[in-house]
């Protein structure tokens, strides 16, 4: 038996890599489509037929980047967003953020099932209450009252208070991860539009924060000037919600797999149905306006003040952007996830309590620029947990040097028998989250497994060896002695 | 010598022999014939199905055993049940009905009959039966003779009490065990008669069969020792005790200690302990009656004295220090339970939920044993008239399994075997009396005849009747009617040596007309209670149609087949523990808990998690990867097993675990009335099954009144939402409803209010909490 299955084994095996190597080929060169993305091609923009040339630049990066862009006006009936179940596009940028009323199929409940179906989205806050004013809330975001925009007097400029210029590399964190806004985006970005707060949710991450000394506020006054708005905010005892940095005004938001057990009908390793949202205050960061408006700075010298007029970072920020919700960058998936005992090869179905176990996976990250997935060995923080209701073993799953996106650790399974689980679980922000589950039995030894002989036990062997003895003993004396009586009888 | 009618005299001896014995193997072959035939009213009725919850277990792990072999069964572990847990089925399983099937699959198989698995599963049990007949014969015979084990043997055929437990498809150890019992206990007896230690060897064999087979078979190793013990006090050690005794322990206990899930248990629990501990009796004995055939009397008594002391302290001491150090477990809980009906209410609800474990309702002797419990006391009474060792051990029987019958509805099946043998030794009695073709001797003046000693007590009572009709006088007493006076009204007719017995054929036929008469209304009391009560499969239903046909209410099998289909194959079920092992069986998916019970604190789990409310259920569910929870609703058809009325126990078995969270009280409207209508407390409308039982009940009657036929109760017109499930399926009757549990939310809201934005209804604008400390 073990012979056969040792010499079919290499063949079946090769003829399976074989396969498999063809098959993730024709898979890459399918899902690899012309665009940056790694979930797919089309755009569906939304947005008002007169303002088309508006976004002009941003639109055009789009479509260089490889993107394939319909546009339909707010009140269109088509093209529909999800017909027969399927979304009809891979990504929705809602730039229509002054429109009012929408057609039937665009509503806060079908974006959310849009995202659900692997959908992604970017949406644009304008200052009038519409659909978008509802939906925040589902995605932890506080909006402040209606045509409350961000205002900040700093820096002095001569553009109106509620256009502002915020200064990206100001807000790096250092040492961070991941960052939306790489640091190609020289220049200050300009925004004008709601800033809004962000509620404790690990989806939620703020992409641009509102400037320190930015608040927001009724502009209502025609003298543009919103001193009274303050004024009329801290009576009511709202001063300083709306206020300062704790504000966004671009927000990312990256949905989970619908929190897949990984067995049942979760089974799967679940990153394919993972969206990207991402919040953004006002459309007109995506705006021609302000992609050509220069950003004037003053820059304080020993020889007093020079005044610099610089690009603005509208352009690239907001290809960044759309960059991320459109799972450009931070997209990780497991390719392969492969497990077997310590000194042997091949998937075993169960495992025996004490096993010395291998658990190894490959995990690829999408690169844009080539428009392929990867070997990705750059998580340093990954962990594999070994959990049978409470993780018993968890253990920092390493690169493996040598081979690029093998990650791979070894460790003892528990004492106790029971049904167990690999998960990986890895949320980052910014990334995709890795989310894996295998379930695997961990019995207690076979009947042979146990050891044979125990020190322990010898006095019982010795026992058991001497009462056989004693009685074939006794056997034998009492035939020979009842032989020698009979004789000694018939002697008689 | 007279006759009461003709006897043929020109028949030698040896054709009455050979004609008696070939008339008992006919009386046998059909006896056999008849019990097997009973029991396939469910295969008639119904259909070759494997019946009720345990066997569903047993049937899949032989199905295991039969494919893949007696090693891999032993290893079996098996993650689809108790998951995450698992079960380690080689340990936790007494093998032997599985072995027994196996073989037999195997044997036929090798004589190339391709017999499929589950119809020697359902017709084991049948089988069986006939075997028990035979045991039982075995068994009788040595207490009376043949002809009275002929009569036990069809008693024990058809009698209800076993049947229940043994009908096909009734795949249980019991199916099995009650033969073991029987064969055991006669060749116990057997090696008791003869002081023979084949006999003992061949009855611990059997024992061990018993052993792998039923956990019952702690009543065999009790019944033995105290059966010995008894026959000690009562100063009746001989050779032959001690010979029998030892060799079945001996060999008894090492061979039982070879099943995994008994092990050490042997020597190592209370249980075990009696016969260990008479064991060690018999060898003080032995030695004390040794010693005392060597040493002079006057020493003897000193030696006995000072030896039985020092011995009966050490031991007890030695079994108490035990004990307490833990190396012998003390007494479980389920034991406990037997001599305290109300103490598995109290601490070990899991055991009293079971409606097997609850007390015998009187009704149920009746029905189960009819014309025999009438009969039983009699059959002990005439035991006690011999009184020679094996009928002590019946009286110890009867006194034993009628305590036990008592206390449990489930060991009425232990007290069945020894009714029926005293049943067939008083009935046999009276047939000997009155079939017995001579006439006691006609004196001349006084109707007179010789106290025989074969006599009954029915005969005596006859007789004593019958003489004080004709004498009249002080007599007339005798004629009372308690057994007390019969036995002295005996006393004193034998002192006035007056002669009884029956003059006449038409007396003879008036008694065994009578007796004939009471055996035809119990076969057909037997036929008609099986056909009826104890064939049912309770995995498919039966109804009568109004024209009088049968209508099949099939909604258990429809929902695991439904399940079967339309799930992933690793897809976790959650349902109460009853169906555990039907889900394992017939949907084949993985389940929480199932029937069997050995893990306290998860069963409980699934109790918290059917009696708390959504949200707090649902961390639970998704923390054991629940998909697919599954609930027994009778409300619409007043189907009354259903998971609402074994609510409370959910309720009371989680309460023991989480006292803080669960309170049963709760669930209780003020008035202390279990409700489930309108006026059902809050509590329990919130819990899950509650939700579940009742979600979109009272649409079905479209606005009119929506009543639960099981309690008889209005369902509110609006009825009960789910957030965190979502209705999957509902079967033909509504009897079995599928929830399936929805994933967490992909915006990360509790799903509650992910619900309430999907229904468009609109959240309230919320304020960023300010940061800023109020100025006072």
């Amino acid at each position: 038996m073990r012979t056969r299955s040792h010499s079919k084994s290499p063949l079946s095996w090769s003829l399976f890599t074989l396969l498999s190597v063809i098959l993730s080929a024709l898979v890459q060169l399918s899902s690899a489509g012309k665009s940056a993305s790694s979930t797919g091609d089309s755009v569906l923009v939304i947005l008002e037929p007169a303002k088309k040339a508006e976004y002009s630049i941003f639109l055009d990066g789009l479509e260089k980047k490889g993107y394939t862009i319909t546009f339909r006006a707010p009140k269109e009936e088509h093209p529909l967003l999800i017909e027969d179940g399927l979304p009809n596009f891979s990504h929705v940028i809602l730039l229509a953020s002054d429109t009012k009323s929408f057609a039937k199929d665009i509503g806060p409940q079908s974006l959310v099932q849009l995202l659900s179906l692997g959908t992604n989205l970017v949406l644009t806050l304008g200052l009038k209450q519409n659909l978008l004013t509802s939906l925040a809330p589902e995605f932890s975001l506080l909006l402040p009252p209606p045509a409350t925009p961000l205002v900040s007097f700093f820096p002095e400029r001569s553009d109106s208070p509620n256009v502002i210029p915020i200064d990206v590399s100001s807000q790096f964190i250092p040492n961070d991860t991941f960052s939306v806004l790489s640091s190609q985006v020289t220049g200050k970005v300009w925004f004008s539009g709601t800033p809004f707060a962000l509620n404790p949710n690990p989806l939620l991450f703020p992409i641009l924060h509102a400037p320190a000394e930015s608040f927001a506020a009724d502009m209502s006054d025609a003298s543009g000037l919103v001193s009274d708005a303050l004024a009329d905010a801290s009576e009511k005892g709202g001063e300083g919600l709306w206020a300062g940095s704790s504000l966004s005004v671009v927000a990312g938001f990256q949905t989970l797999i619908g929190g897949g057990t990984g067995h049942g009908p979760d089974a799967g390793s679940g990153e394919d149905k993972q969206t990207r949202a991402v919040w953004v205050g006002g459309s007109s960061l995506f705006s021609d306006e302000f992609a050509k408006k220069q950003v004037v700075e003053k820059i304080i010298q020993e020889r007093g003040m020079k005044v610099v007029e610089n690009p603005s970072g509208n352009k690239q920020a907001a290809l960044e952007i759309a960059g991320w919700a459109f799972q450009e960058r931070g997209v990780l998936r497991i390719d392969e996830v492969t497990h077997h005992k310590v000194n042997q090869t091949g998937p075993v179905e169960m495992y025996t309590t004490n096993d010395e176990i291998v658990y190894t996976t490959r995990i690829s990250s999408f690169n844009p620029s080539t428009k392929k997935w990867e070997r990705y060995s750059g998580l340093k923080d990954l962990q594999l947990e070994f959990t049978m209701l409470d993780p018993h073993v968890r253990t920092a799953l390493l690169p493996v040097s040598g081979k690029p996106g093998t990650y791979s650790t070894t460790f003892r399974a528990p004492d106790r028998h029971g049904v167990f689980k690999f998960v990986i679980s890895y949320q980052r922000k910014g990334f995709t989250h890795l989310h894996h589950t295998l379930s695997v039995a961990v019995v207690p030894p076979r009947h042979d497994g146990y050891p044979r002989f125990l020190s322990a036990a010898w006095p019982y062997y010795a026992g058991a060896i001497s009462t056989s003895v004693g009685f074939l003993l006794f056997c034998a004396i009492y035939v020979a002695g009842e032989a020698k009586e009979e004789k000694k009888n018939k002697k008689e | 010598m007279s006759t009461a009618f003709p006897l043929p005299t020109n028949i030698s001896p040896t054709t009455v022999a050979n004609t008696a014995s070939l008339l008992r193997i006919v009386a046998f072959g059909l006896i056999s014939g008849a019990a097997i035939a009973s029991r396939l009213f469910a295969v008639i009725n119904f259909e070759s199905i494997i019946h009720e919850f345990d066997p569903w277990f047993n049937y899949r792990a032989t199905r295991v055993l039969a494919a893949k072999g007696f090693y891999e069964f032993w290893n079996w572990f098996d993650p689809t049940a108790w998951y995450p847990l698992g079960r380690v089925v080689g340990g936790t399983v007494y093998p032997g009905l599985m072995a027994t099937s196996g073989v037999i699959y195997n044997f036929l198989h090798y004589f190339n009959l391709p017999v499929d698995i589950r119809n020697i599963c359902v017709l084991l049990a049948p089988g069986f039966s006939a075997l028990t007949a035979w045991a039982t014969y075995m068994f009788t015979a040595e207490m009376k003779d043949p002809s009275a084990g002929l009569l036990a043997a069809a008693f024990i055929g058809i009698v209800p009490g076993y049947i229940s437990r043994s009908v096909a498809g009734s795949y249980d150890n019991e199916a099995i065990a009650i033969f073991l019992l029987m064969i055991t206990f006669y060749l116990w007896i057997k090696a008791l008669k003869l002081g023979s230690a084949l006999f003992g060897a061949l009855a611990a064999i059997f024992y061990f069969y018993m052993v792998a087979a039923w956990g019952g078979y702690a009543f065999i190793t009790n019944m033995i020792p105290v059966h010995a013990l008894v026959l000690l006090i009562m100063g009746r050690f001989s050779g032959r005790l001690y010979v029998a005794y030892c060799s079945w322990y001996a060999i008894g206990t090492l061979s039982s200690m070879q099943v995994p899930f008994v092990g050490f248990q042997p020597v190592r629990t209370s249980e075990h302990m009696g016969a260990l501990g008479v064991f060690g009796l018999l060898q003080i004995v032995a030695f004390a009656s040794l010693v005392r055939s060597h040493v002079s009397s006057k020493q003897f008594q000193n030696l006995l004295a000072i030896s039985v002391v020092t011995m009966g302290v050490l031991g007890a001491g030695a079994f108490v220090v035990m004990t307490y150090k833990g190396w012998i477990a003390p007494w479980t809980g389920r034991f406990y339970s037997l001599w305290d009906t109300g103490y598995a209410k109290k601490y070990i609800p899991i055991i009293a939920s079971v409606s097997e474990h609850q007390p015998t309702a009187w009704p149920s002797f009746f029905m189960d044993l009819q014309l025999l419990i009438f009969l039983f006391p009699a059959g002990v009474v005439m035991c006690f008239r011999e009184l020679r060792d094996e009928h002590v051990f019946v009286i110890i029987y009867a006194v034993v399994a009628s305590y036990f019958a008592g206390v449990m509805v489930r060991l009425m099946l232990t007290l069945t075997p020894v009714v029926c043998v005293s049943a067939a030794v008083a009935l046999s009695t009276l047939l000997d009396t009155y079939v017995e073709a001579r006439e006691p001797d006609v004196p001349e003046e006084r109707t007179e005849a010789n106290g025989n000693s074969v006599a009954d007590g029915k005969k005596t009572k006859k007789a004593g009747a019958a003489t004080a009709g004709s004498q009249a006088g002080s007599s007339a007493a005798a004629a009372a009617s308690s057994t007390i006076s019969d036995f002295v009204s005996a006393t004193k007719s034998n002192a006035n040596s007056r002669q009884k017995g029956i003059w006449g054929a038409d007396a003879r036929l008036v008694i065994i007309l009578n007796a004939i008469g009471m055996l035809v209304f119990f076969v057909f009391h037997c036929t008609w209670v099986t056909s009826n009560a104890y064939s049912s499969p309770s995995v498919v239903l039966a109804s009568t149609n109004p024209d009088g046909s049968q209508h099949i209410i099939d909604d258990y099998r429809e929902a695991y087949y439904w399940l079967r289909q339309n799930t992933p194959q690793d897809a976790v079920v959650m349902s109460w523990w009853d169906y555990g092992y039907q889900i394992a069986g017939m949907a084949d998916r993985v389940t929480l808990v199932d029937n069997n019970t050995w893990n306290n604190t998860h069963i409980a789990t699934v109790g918290k998690a059917m009696s708390s409310p959504e949200e707090v259920a649902y961390p639970i569910l998704r923390k054991h990867d629940v998909d697919y929870i599954l609930v027994i609703f009778g409300g619409l058809l007043g189907y009354s097993g259903d998971d609402i009325n074994k609510f409370l126990w959910m309720v009371r078995i989680a309460q023991g675990v989480w006292p803080d969270e669960i309170q049963e009280p709760n669930y209780f409207t003020p008035q202390g009335e279990y409700r489930v209508d309108d006026r059902a407390s809050e509590t329990m409308r919130n819990s899950l099954m509650y939700k579940m039982s009742y979600y979109r009940f009272s649409e079905l009657y479209g606005g009119g009144n929506a009543v639960d036929r099981v309690r008889n109760q209005q369902i509110p017109k609006v009825g009960p939402t789910l957030d965190y499930l979502e209705e999957a399926f509902t079967t033909e009757n509504w009897i079995v409803r599928i929830y399936k549990v929805r994933k967490e939310d992909s915006l990360g809201r509790d799903l509650k209010t992910a619900n309430a934005f999907a229904q468009g209804k609109k959240r309230k604008r919320g304020k960023p909490v300010s940061r800023r400390r109020a100025i006072v």
